[in-house]
């Protein structure tokens, strides 16, 4: 009889009528698991540069364990050495000593405190590795092609017994620690990759050649801890199944389903089927990847291994993972993001509230945050890695309810407008337009999956709508509306101003502005020039270099695409290339005439360029109103792009913290 | 034959900044091999300072021929101040100069520089960026000092690490 450590009863619940192949149990080595749904090890950065456990990972981690309903939740992988080559984050956890169980044991207990099966995973970053340290370690001495990695240097056969013996150190603690499955990470060019791959590894020893070979400390590593499990302890292992590294002769994918099979020989008891490298130079999980676009790799998997395959990337929606576990294709759906935008998002989904759910926009700069050795945030989700503190969590009632007028009913005025509602306050939005979301409304026609932007604005109206907010749509905000009403409060929330351009023919008519280009309302001629070259300037040439038109885009930051985060931008990059727009970054427009604009670089250099219309993307901070309310002695916030124009993230996290303490 | 202007001066735009970059990468390549060859127990700090000794009398030399006392004190000041700044703009920097509260003091200042981020892809401190810009314009004012017989200083008053900001230099006749 397999082990069962909580029972579960889904039956009565929408989400279990609806999905009915993620609420049903499966049994993983011996241990029986109440559902298909599994919180992927993720790295936060909130833990001691030492690794140790802070408040901060835990309550990180409860909430996560909250929205498993029963399911399996699994910590961040852990690294094992003492020197920290194998370290890849500045808060990564450690177990490389005993000191570090009593840690760690917090996590499994905050974990099983919600019911739910707690997973220990074993990461040695290997050419991801070494953050605080000089040099790396991995098994063979290969150049890294991104500068931000620090050398590796090639591990001796001994130093390859001694990080196989880390391993199996390590899960012991795991197991002290009171988990209750152990996983092996081997994902993203990571050391277990890394011994796979045939770009990485050129041993000549037992740890090196063909597949079989390059796969033996992999094979020992299972089989030592394997061996220190108890019986009713499941262990896992994490696999590339696409390396996506052909240009670098990486594993074929054959090589990589072999990497599975071994794997099953040596006893595991599962396989997370995973894919890329972060050196990888084709895209996996950002939003210009479809949903479900790899899905079609776990059904590969299944043919190959009779173990249990779990996958995620990218299945951001319960109904096709519901499909595939149903169809044989997948056993368990892995979720990462989703669960950093909205832990309690599998939760949610089983109670069915599937509206209430805040998506991930896979933006990636939960990663970006990580690289740049800063604590985990999300783009979207404001209380992200605030999890330990109850006031950011669960904001107290307001001390008096106010009268408030938020104006503009963007991501930043809607963020505002349920949260401070739902502390008690009157609260009451406007839009001059008739309907609700802003610049989202242009923004999600962009290119490349922005219109995932908009599952933001889906999720803000049903929370004002829970929360009692009262709409006034198609009314625009004047001095007079303010006089009549005469609110306590004012949140400015109206977006940005759009700047004219200055200089000779700045006013001509075919200069127009990127809302107009991007609803379809402005006329746009064939050579476009699109003035600024932050986010909006490129969602807005893409949107016309597709439509067959030759587009530059000229504009005063150094870089194109300054405001989004480096996971992402190289996509953009690629993409502006690929549709042969040309940036002119560093410059601006100093001229606008018959022929098209003169530009100015910044270092004194001009030139003409062919064009028949300019869009304006530029943005500046939008003033007004903000006197008026001011002067009348009425409490004002500002928030989102009227007080400085950024993008989504900023709206969102500007609303809900001044709707946190109005 | 028909010329497409913007094609043909970005094509000599782009040229120019990637002879720029090389500058800079060139610089710090050689450092390294410096490094390398003085051995572990060398101070990368004072091999820096070297170089810029070093670079600072070559250039030096070549201010020689463009300025001229006849000027008078003011023009004079002026021409060797731009001579100064034209030097850190043929970089990729943004230098200008400006009159100073008297006619023997001019004002160097830099909006844009190009070598800290340089220097960052190298893993190199910004302080020595700083420091070896300081010697540099030092060493310079040299051999100007004993041609003309003045004496010539140069001081750093704030030096802005990663090259945004303002990085400010005081070039003046000590009485
Ligand atoms: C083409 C394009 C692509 C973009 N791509 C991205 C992206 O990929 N990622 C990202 O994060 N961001 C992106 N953005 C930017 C993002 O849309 C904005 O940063 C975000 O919408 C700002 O939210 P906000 O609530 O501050 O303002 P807005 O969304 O601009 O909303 C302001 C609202 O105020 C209303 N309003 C103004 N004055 C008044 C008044 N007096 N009375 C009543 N109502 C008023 C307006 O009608 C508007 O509905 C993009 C923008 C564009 C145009
Ligand atoms: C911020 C972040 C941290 C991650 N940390 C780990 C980790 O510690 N161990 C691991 O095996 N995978 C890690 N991953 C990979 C995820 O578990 C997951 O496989 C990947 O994000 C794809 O799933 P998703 O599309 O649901 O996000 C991390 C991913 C992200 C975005």
């Amino acid at each position: 009889m397999a082990k069962l450590l909580y029972e579960w009863d889904y039956s009565e619940y929408p989400g279990a009528k609806k999905y009915p192949h993620l609420f049903k149990p499966i049994q993983i080595g011996n241990l029986m698991v109440p559902n298909r749904i599994k919180y992927a090890a993720t790295e936060e950065n909130l833990n001691g540069r030492d690794g140790l456990i802070t408040d901060a990972g835990v309550a990180y981690m409860r909430e996560r364990a909250k929205g498993v309903v029963g399911g399996l939740c699994f910590m961040q992988g852990v690294y094992m050495d003492e020197k920290r080559q194998g370290q890849g984050y500045v808060g990564q956890a450690a177990a490389w000593d005993d000191k570090f169980i009593s840690g760690l044991k917090r996590i499994a207990d905050a974990i099983h405190d919600q019911k739910a099966v707690a997973g220990f995973q074993l990461m040695d970053c290997g050419r991801v590795g070494a953050v605080d340290i000089e040099e790396g370690h991995g098994p063979s001495t290969v150049p890294q092609r991104l500068r931000v990695f620090k050398p590796m240097k090639e591990m001796t056969n001994a130093e390859v017994k001694v990080m196989i013996q880390q391993h199996i150190d390590a899960a012991k603690r795991g197991i002290a620690a009171g988990f209750d499955v152990m996983e092996i990470s081997g994902i993203v060019g990571y050391l277990i990759s890394n011994f796979i791959s045939s770009y990485t590894n050129r041993r000549t020893d037992e740890y090196g050649g063909d597949i079989r070979g390059r796969m033996q400390s992999v094979v020992e590593i299972i089989q030592g801890v394997k061996e220190a499990l108890p019986p009713d302890m499941p262990l896992g292992i994490r696999l590339c199944s696409e390396e996506l590294l052909d240009d670098v002769r990486g594993n074929t994918p054959e090589e990589s389903m072999e990497s599975y099979k071994i794997a099953e020989e040596a006893g595991v008891d599962y396989i997370s089927c995973t894919l890329g490298w972060q050196e990888s130079i084709y895209p996996v999980i950002s939003r210009d990847i479809p949903m479900g676009n790899w899905i079609y790799l776990a059904k590969r998997a299944k043919e190959h291994v009779n173990v249990p395959i779990q996958m995620a990337y990218r299945l951001f929606r319960p109904g096709l993972p519901n499909e595939k576990i149903g169809a044989g294709e997948l056993d368990i759906w892995e979720i990462c993001r989703s669960m950093i935008a909205d832990p309690l998002m599998p939760k949610k989904v089983l109670e069915g509230r599937e509206e209430e759910i805040r998506h991930c926009v896979a933006c990636n700069l939960c990663l970006a945050r990580l690289f740049r050795d800063a604590p985990m945030t999300c783009y979207i989700n404001p209380m992200c890695a605030h999890e330990s503190n109850p006031e950011f969590m669960d904001p107290p009632p307001a001390k008096e309810e106010k009268e408030i007028m938020i104006v503009g009913a963007g991501p930043a005025g809607l963020e505002c407008a349920y949260m401070a509602a739902r502390r008690g306050h009157d609260v009451h939005i406007y839009d001059k337009r008739n309907e609700i979301g802003g610049t989202l409304n242009e923004a999600r026609n962009a290119p490349y999956g922005d219109d995932e932007l908009w599952t933001c604005v889906e999720y803000q109206k049903v929370m004002c709508e829970k929360a009692g907010v009262n709409f006034h749509l198609g009314t625009e905000v004047t001095e007079e509306l303010i006089e009549d009403e005469m609110p306590d409060s004012v949140v400015l929330a109206t977006g940005p101003a759009y700047p004219k351009i200055e200089g000779p023919g700045g006013e001509r008519d075919n200069v127009v502005n990127i809302l107009d280009v991007m609803s379809g309302k402005a006329q746009v001629g064939e050579k476009v020039v699109v003035w600024g070259n932050r986010k909006p300037g490129i969602g807005v040439a893409l949107h016309l270099a597709k439509q067959g038109k030759k587009v530059t885009i000229v504009g005063k930051d150094k870089s194109a695409g300054f405001d989004v985060n480096p996971s992402f931008k190289w996509r953009y990059m690629i993409y502006l290339r690929q549709n042969g727009v040309m940036a002119y970054n560093d410059a601006n427009i100093e001229e606008v005439n018959d022929e098209g604009v003169i530009i100015r670089s910044y270092d004194g250099y001009h030139w003409p360029i062919k064009c028949d219309t300019v869009v304006v993307s530029e943005r500046e901070p939008n003033e007004s109103l903000k006197k008026y309310v001011q002067s009348e002695g009425i409490e004002l916030f500002v928030v989102g792009d009227a007080l400085v124009p950024r993008n989504l993230s900023s709206a969102v996290h500007d609303g809900y913290r001044i709707g946190m303490r109005i | 034959m028909p010329v497409d202007a913007e094609k043909e001066i970005t094509k000599l735009w782009r040229n120019l900044h990637n002879a720029q970059a090389e500058v800079g990468k060139t610089y710090y390549r050689w450092r390294q091999a410096a490094l390398e060859i003085a051995g572990p127990g060398a101070k990368p700090l004072e091999i820096g300072l070297k170089a810029a000794e070093i670079f600072g009398k070559d250039i030096g030399k070549s201010f020689l021929p463009r300025l001229n006392w006849l000027k008078g004190e003011e023009g004079f000041m002026m021409s060797l101040g731009r001579a100064f700044a034209g030097s850190w703009v043929a970089d990729g920097a943004i230098a200008t100069v400006e009159k100073g509260e008297t006619p023997s003091e001019v004002i160097i200042k830099c909006t844009r520089d190009p070598w800290p981020s340089w220097a960052k892809e190298y893993g190199v401190p910004m302080e020595e960026v700083a420091l070896c810009r300081e010697r540099l314009f030092q060493s310079i004012l040299e051999d100007v000092s004993v041609f003309f017989s003045i004496s010539l200083k140069i001081e750093m008053l704030k030096a802005i690490p990663r090259g945004h900001g303002e990085t400010v230099f005081k070039l003046y006749k000590a009485e």
